[in-house]
């Protein structure tokens, strides 16, 4: 299926081009921005990112490992210290604290390796350097009639440069 | 209406890199990792030098003992715990700018974020060689994890000692988690444009990204989240450090206005670190359009505020000596002021909660070498506050009979000062690796600007 790719220098030119393909029905939309751009993104996908549960998850993982950690040792052997008891809640609370902030931190990161898609090394074709210098790419999948539309549609909305790229 | 033009194939499209605009703020930023001048190599080599011969000292001392770092009684820790928790105060600045600063939406972190974060890493892995450094068998240092050994007997988590152990080594897998994750896209940008080596180096550190839309997103909430867990371990990194002494029933530690005195410190000492290195740093690489005064000038507003904080902990210390009516207390705070470190306690008195109230003027605030000179004494300041703490503390404790004096050994001024060596060799080769302003953020900036622009002029 041909792909057609927009240049744009700015991201409300980006993000209306975007929002108004997607109102034509077109689904397959992938964008390239140099820097965040809530507009743009917003415009593609207004879910937020999956990334969110992976903190949930570790920071629950954390706090359950460090007060199970620290009740069972203490417990496990068993040493009388200042006359406290084996199982005191409030220092493990430091312990857990500290595993919920850690195993959420790296959780959170693996959630963006996994989500943002981050060991495909390999490019896209339609990649350029352009992307990490100030221009935004918008490539639109679609089928080989519909093409004049979108050319339009994404010049319509100030493209600087309009690409046809066959798959 | 005329028809548009037919769309180009894809082989017009990869063209030379001539063909596009390259971004300004990316050759700018980038330019700071492009060539080494001998100034630079000098550098370098004399805090390579530094660092090998506190390595030397570090050889010597693990085979003598701590005596020859001074340490006898009834002062046992000396030098090396006051520098351990000087460091682990200047990392505090990094998270401050990056996670709090992001959580306001404060704008003009960025510019400063990046240093920060690296300095917060560097000052992070400089304290916790301390760590290792204080203990009289190093080769049983391990003996802090919680590990299966063959006895079945576990670490005791009641000791502030572990909380420690938990906190740094949390705090130095995030702060490295929070410089890495954030250096990704500009990773990119460098891997887009650099050859040879640092192509290699560059590709393979920013992994995949392209800046997609769902890179961008999953980028955004991984910074938001990371954000939001880092603020709360801040806080909590420097309390912990801080019941290391509170909890003990020391004169003069056994206190609960230490968390928040701590922290405050923290904060203070860690932005007048980040003005130390960074005031140079601007000069050298020319980079006045990206960090401005006005950066230079919030971060000023911090340490005035932080100072206020740190000079009311001060005088609440002495007052709430005064008023317990608890005479070990009284007497450690009297010779606190007038005793053998009476010296260090008025350098940090004077650095610390008098002399940054010149930051009330706009015109100091402004003036570039006045904040550096004013904070190479705050970071003198806060030194000897660590010192005035721990060691008046522990050479006056209840019993007169066991008073002693402390002072500082040949070997503990060498490996103090082989740690501030390790810090800058560290971020030296920092700066000519990877981009030490964090270009995509001041991008974002950039292109918002020119977006408006656009708009008023339509």
């Amino acid at each position: 299926m041909p792909r057609i790719l927009g240049i744009y220098d700015l991201p409300g030119k980006t993000a209306a081009a975007i929002t108004q393909i997607r109102a034509r029905g077109y689904t397959e939309i992938i964008t390239y921005a140099p820097a965040p751009f809530t507009e743009v993104e917003d415009a593609v996908d207004p879910k937020p990112s999956g990334v969110r549960l992976y903190t949930l998850i570790g920071g629950l993982a954390g706090v359950v490992t460090g007060f199970a950690l620290t009740l069972w040792m203490a417990n496990d052997w068993q040493i009388a210290i200042g006359g406290k008891p084996f199982s005191s809640i409030p220092p493990y609370t430091i312990i857990a604290f500290e595993l919920t902030i850690l195993f959420g931190g790296l959780m959170t990161a693996l959630g963006f390796i996994i989500k943002g898609k981050l060991l495909q090394f390999k490019r896209h074709d339609v990649y350029h350097p352009r992307f990490s210098a100030e221009d935004f790419g918008v490539v639109v999948t679609c089928q080989s009639r519909d093409v004049p539309e979108l050319e339009s549609l994404l010049r319509a909305h100030g493209a600087m440069e309009v690409t046809l790229v066959e798959s | 209406m005329t028809p548009p033009p037919p769309a180009e194939p894809v082989a017009a499209m990869v063209r030379p890199a001539s063909r596009y605009r390259d971004s300004k703020v990316n050759r700018d930023l980038l330019g700071v990792m492009k060539g080494t001048s001998i100034g630079y190599w000098a550098l370098l080599g004399l805090c390579v030098l530094m660092v090998h011969v506190a390595g030397g000292i570090w050889v010597y001392q693990v085979y003598k003992g701590l005596g020859i770092a001074g340490y006898a009684h009834p002062v046992f820790w000396g030098a090396y715990i006051v520098t351990f928790v000087f460091w682990v105060g200047i990392a505090h600045a990094g998270t401050l700018i990056s996670a709090i600063l992001f959580l306001f939406r404060a704008k003009w972190r960025n510019s400063i974020n990046r240093s920060a974060e690296a300095m917060t890493v560097f000052a992070v892995l400089t304290a916790a060689q301390f760590l290792g450094i204080h203990v009289g068998r190093m080769w049983k240092s391990y003996f802090i994890l919680p590990y299966p050994n063959q006895r079945g007997l576990w670490i005791n988590f009641k000791s502030p000692l572990m909380w420690d152990t938990f906190a740094i080594s949390t705090y130095a897998t995030i702060s490295i988690v929070f410089l890495f994750i954030g250096l990704i896209p500009d990773l990119a940008i460098a891997r887009d444009r650099a050859r040879g080596f640092r192509k290699g180096l560059y590709a393979a550190l920013s992994l995949g990204w392209q800046g997609t839309t769902n890179q961008w997103k999953a980028h955004n909430r991984t910074v938001l989240h990371l954000s939001g867990l880092a603020t709360p371990l801040v806080l909590s990194v420097h309390s912990v450090v801080s019941w290391d002494f509170a909890v003990a029933i020391v004169p003069g530690w056994h206190s609960t206005i230490f968390a928040p005195y701590f922290v405050a410190g923290a904060i203070f000492s860690g932005f007048a670190m980040v003005l130390t290195v960074m005031i140079p740093v601007r000069r050298i690489f020319r980079l006045e359009a990206y960090i401005t005064d006005y950066h230079f000038e919030n971060m000023s507003r911090f340490i005035l505020l932080t100072s206020i904080i740190v000079g009311y902990a001060y005088l609440a210390e002495f007052w709430t000596a005064w008023y317990s009516g608890v005479e070990a207390e009284q007497s450690a705070f009297w010779l606190r002021a007038f005793g053998p470190y009476w010296i260090s306690s008025w350098v940090m008195i004077i650095f610390n909660g008098v002399l940054p109230h010149i930051l009330w003027f706009k015109k100091v605030r402004t003036h570039v070498p006045t904040l550096f000179v004013l904070s190479v004494c705050i970071n003198i300041g806060m030194w000897f506050e660590r010192y005035v703490i721990i060691i008046s503390g522990l050479s006056r404790e209840y019993v007169p009979a066991v008073w002693g004096t402390f002072t500082i050994s040949w070997a503990e001024l060498g490996i103090v000062g082989g740690s501030f060596a390790f810090f800058s060799m560290f971020f030296l080769i920092f700066l000519k690796l990877f981009p030490i302003i964090a270009i995509a953020e001041v991008k974002e900036i950039a292109i918002h600007e020119r977006a408006h622009a656009e708009e008023g002029a339509h």
